[in-house]
């Protein structure tokens, strides 16, 4: 289903998604208010009217997932200026309001003047929130008299103070909220100006169609959050059916009450794990997927068989070594020299590449007094015991058995050569390494392949698994990654590394939506860097920064352009990254 | 002779002496705090984070004590020689060289081993016995047992916040230490810091610290520190200088703080929130 709707919302065009800038969102708001504020997605049902609006509890901040109209490049902005506003109200608002006697059109002006009230109480404190949220407002003197118009004047009026209004409406809005400007810490001030200027407009007979009445400008809240009405109350008598979209609590919707038209029309975060799945039997492993749809992992949700390797002709690794000669003295190089950069400093040594100043002196004075000299005048620099484990996980789908152009062999043929160089590095480096590999057919079966484990030796064995590894099905990245960390949380050392080879993006026959196995990735990843385990990328496909630094971050990815070259800047980068 | 000998430590320790005020801002009674420990020539610990003023508390310390303060930033490669000192070659023989801490030690200064954690172990013993009833420095090597001059003190810091396994100070060398904690001050404190050292008006250093606030809030949510208020001297000498204060944030700290992008856009957006 989800992956049905995100091509239904991917057919209106590129727009804004919250996933892309959720974890910056995140640090901005704890950053303002030093403390957390939960982020939902909110994704509007299949049939339902689209989100157009956020909306805010106690609990949790909802945020659109996707924001219809609203171009990618803009997204950032706009989540940032509805998660202050949002926030600003959990920071200086009171308890809901009770809507008791007030008519729709004062509900939704007391909304109003309280959206104002707490941007300039927020206002106060980061004065710079304002020139995020005037970017938003666009209304503009003049035009017809509805109801919808002037409030947004009257929105904007409120909070920018350059903005010029000829309305008498709107300026008596004004001044009554400036002249309240010492109470502005009261909600009730809300309550009273809003109440009134709803009457107001409600003598003046405007047009206002309170079913399509949106809360402008987009920023704002859907202001449910800030009325409290008890269950099976009834509605306010007058225009009862027809509460703006932007002040309607949630459980007024009495008038079509069947539980589907409800879901319908209140857009709500789609149930974890809607898809139940039989458990499955104790041999293979259960892991879950993140769903960015619904933003929550769905438990035990793929599901893995760990296996050795099937075993080749350890001999073909023998080759590779003997064809790359020139390569593996490159790396012994490259070796010695990341040695000698993690040094320590060992004192008064028999040999060594420096003098120790101290013991040259004794010595001298010792040579002086007529004294026989310590010979040990030498300080030795060596290298740090290492403490690193890390693991190689080779993407072993069916694309890997691509030819390369030029090199006379296939993507998991480079692959292969590359792994035997490494493991010839990761040897002389004195690190503990694991080869494994993965692929994928449907969430059902995600196949994960030991060549060599960090327990074993790096013998015949190991080789011959190497050259006996085979390409077929799809690349389920996530799932594989949490497996390997899992294995990689055994070990016992400092460093840990899982160093990702693969050719394209993470995929899968049952998975559609190209968002869904990425982001699903992103989340592993995060997971395991969470947990002190390191996860680094080399992207065969050239044309994969995009998604790469996605999943991977930064910094934590390297995109080779020229796949022929791989077996050597495998080694290199590994070199790199544990030096 | 004991003229000659005055003349000669003068000329010695004149170099480690403050001849201006050091601008400190005092937060609560460390003055008297610090104050009362070196009446008893207690030892002291300075702890907490980078760039909060610790070592600049002590400069003031050592200008209002009147004493010279001999400073030593420590490292990994620090050898105890290079604190006690080392016989030197010459023509006809050997000299003796005095290491800064020896200098203190037999001169009377204030001796201020800067990030304590990061030399190792075996150097940090050497303090040991000076920092008991013996106030003794053994010079081993010279076979000499300096008793220390009745002004000195040793005062080192500790960043609490670095903790790793192998960078923590055993409990024998702590708990010869009195400790003071500091910590960033209260914002308008802080402002009042930033105003004075930089010269930007003081509504400009209360949103710069405002900036430090909302980091603050990061720590350990992404980021190992917050922004320090020497960070914000820093912004603010920019700002002073004409630069646009939130390039100069970003140049001084946002940039410096982190690398991680996410981190970066929402500190922008925090900086953005307060100009």
């Amino acid at each position: 289903m989800s992956s049905v709707l995100a091509q239904a919302l991917d057919a209106a065009g590129p727009q804004a998604r919250l996933a892309d800038c959720e974890r910056s969102l995140r640090l901005f708001l704890r950053a303002l208010w030093g403390r957390p504020v939960e982020l939902k997605p909110l994704v509007a049902l299949p049939g339902g009217p689209a989100v157009r609006r956020a909306s805010f509890d106690e609990t949790a901040l909802r945020l659109p997932a996707t924001w219809r109209g609203v171009p990618p490049g803009q997204g950032a902005a706009l989540y940032r200026a509805v998660a202050a506003h949002a926030s600003a109200h959990a920071e200086f608002g009171g308890p809901r309001f009770e809507v008791g006697t007030l008519k729709p059109i004062q509900v939704a002006l007391v909304s109003l003047v309280e959206d104002a009230r707490v941007e300039q109480l927020a206002l106060a404190r980061f004065p710079g929130l304002g020139r995020l949220w005037r970017g938003f407002h666009d209304a503009r003197p003049g035009g017809a008299q509805t109801a919808t118009g002037l409030m947004a004047r009257l929105a904007r009026a409120l909070v920018d103070t350059a903005y010029v209004d000829d309305d008498a409406w709107v300026n008596k809005g004004r001044e009554l909220f400036l002249a309240a400007r010492e109470q502005w810490s009261d909600p009730g001030i809300s309550r009273r100006i809003g109440g009134a200027l709803g009457n107001d407009l409600g003598q003046m007979r405007v047009q206002f169609n309170f079913r399509t009445h949106v809360v402008e400008p987009a920023y704002r809240d859907d202001n449910t959050g800030l009325w409290h009405l008890p269950e099976n109350q009834e509605p306010p008598t007058e225009d009862a059916e027809a509460m703006p979209e932007g002040a309607r609590p949630p459980e007024e919707h009495s008038a079509q009450s069947d539980e589907q038209s409800q879901a319908a029309a209140r857009p709500e975060e789609v149930a974890p794990g809607a898809q139940g799945e039989p458990e499955a039997a104790s041999g293979p492993r259960l892991y879950p997927e993140w769903d960015y749809l619904i933003g929550q992992l769905r438990p035990d949700w793929c599901t893995l068989y760990d296996q050795q390797a099937s075993a080749g002709d350890p001999r073909a690794v023998e080759a590779i070594l003997e064809r790359n000669h020139h390569l593996l003295q490159r790396i012994e190089a490259q070796v010695r020299r990341v040695r000698v950069e993690r040094l320590v400093r060992l004192r008064r040594r028999l040999d060594g590449d420096t003098l120790d100043l101290d013991a040259c002196i004794n010595a001298a004075v010792d040579l002086r007094l007529g004294l026989a000299p310590d010979p040990r005048v030498h300080k030795l620099l060596a290298r740090d015991r290492r403490d690193l484990s890390v693991l190689v996980l080779l993407d072993l789908s069916r694309s890997t058995n691509d030819p390369v152009p030029g090199t006379g062999t296939t993507i998991l043929g480079l692959a292969r050569e590359a792994t035997a160089l490494l493991a010839e590095a990761m040897m002389r480096m004195g690190d503990a390494f694991a080869i494994h590999g993965f692929w994928s057919n449907t969430r059902r079966q995600v196949d994960y392949f030991r060549v060599k484990d960090f327990g074993h030796a790096y013998g015949d064995l190991a080789r011959g698994r190497l050259s006996g590894l085979q390409g077929d099905f799809s690349t389920r990245m996530g799932c594989a990654l949490r497996h390997a960390g899992a294995l990689l949380r055994l070990r016992q050392t400092h460093g840990r590394l899982i160093l990702l080879i693969t050719d394209g993006a993470p995929s899968d026959i049952d998975a559609h939506d190209p968002r869904y196995l990425t982001a699903d990735a992103r989340h592993a990843v995060m997971e395991l860097r969470r947990r002190g385990i390191q996860v680094h990328c080399m992207s065969l496909d050239p044309q994969a920064d995009d998604y790469v630094s996605r999943v991977f971050g930064k910094g934590h990815y390297t995109v080779l352009d020229r796949l022929a070259r791989l077996p050597e800047k495998l080694p290199l980068l590994y070199l790199r990254l544990a030096g | 002779m004991d003229e000659f000998q005055s003349e000669k430590m003068t000329d010695l320790t004149a170099q480690y002496r403050i001849a201006e005020e050091p601008y400190y801002r005092p937060v609560a009674d460390e003055i008297r705090l610090f104050e009362a420990a070196y009446a008893v020539r207690m030892p002291m610990m300075l702890k907490g984070p980078t760039g909060c003023g610790k070592t600049r508390f002590v400069e003031h310390m050592a200008w209002r004590l009147g004493k010279p303060l001999v400073t030593l930033a420590c490292n990994e490669d620090m050898a105890a020689s290079d604190l006690v000192g080392r016989f030197l070659l010459d023509g006809g023989g050997t000299h003796w060289q005095d290491g800064p801490l020896t200098l203190a030690v037999r001169y009377g200064a204030i001796c201020y081993l800067d990030e304590v954690v990061e030399a190792r172990q075996d150097t940090t013993v050497v303090i040991h016995p000076l920092t008991d009833a013996r106030r003794v420095l053994p010079l081993e090597r010279r076979n000499e047992l300096v008793q220390a001059h009745p002004d000195f003190q040793l005062v080192i810091s500790y960043n609490p916040g670095y903790q790793s396994l192998n960078k923590d100070l055993k409990q024998s060398t702590r708990q010869r230490f009195g400790a003071l904690d500091f910590d960033y001050p209260d914002a308008g404190v802080e402002a009042e810091i930033v105003c004075h050292e930089s010269g930007v008006p003081a509504d400009m250093a209360a949103r710069l610290v405002q900036v430090a606030a909302r980091s603050r809030n990061l720590k350990g949510h992404g980021l190992d520190e917050g922004i320090s208020t020497r960070m914000l001297i820093h912004a603010a000498s920019l700002v002073a200088q004409g630069i646009d204060a939130q390039a100069a944030c970003q140049i001084t700290l946002i940039k410096p703080l982190t690398d991680d992008p996410d981190m970066r856009e929402a500190l922008g957006a925090c900086v953005a929130a307060c100009f």
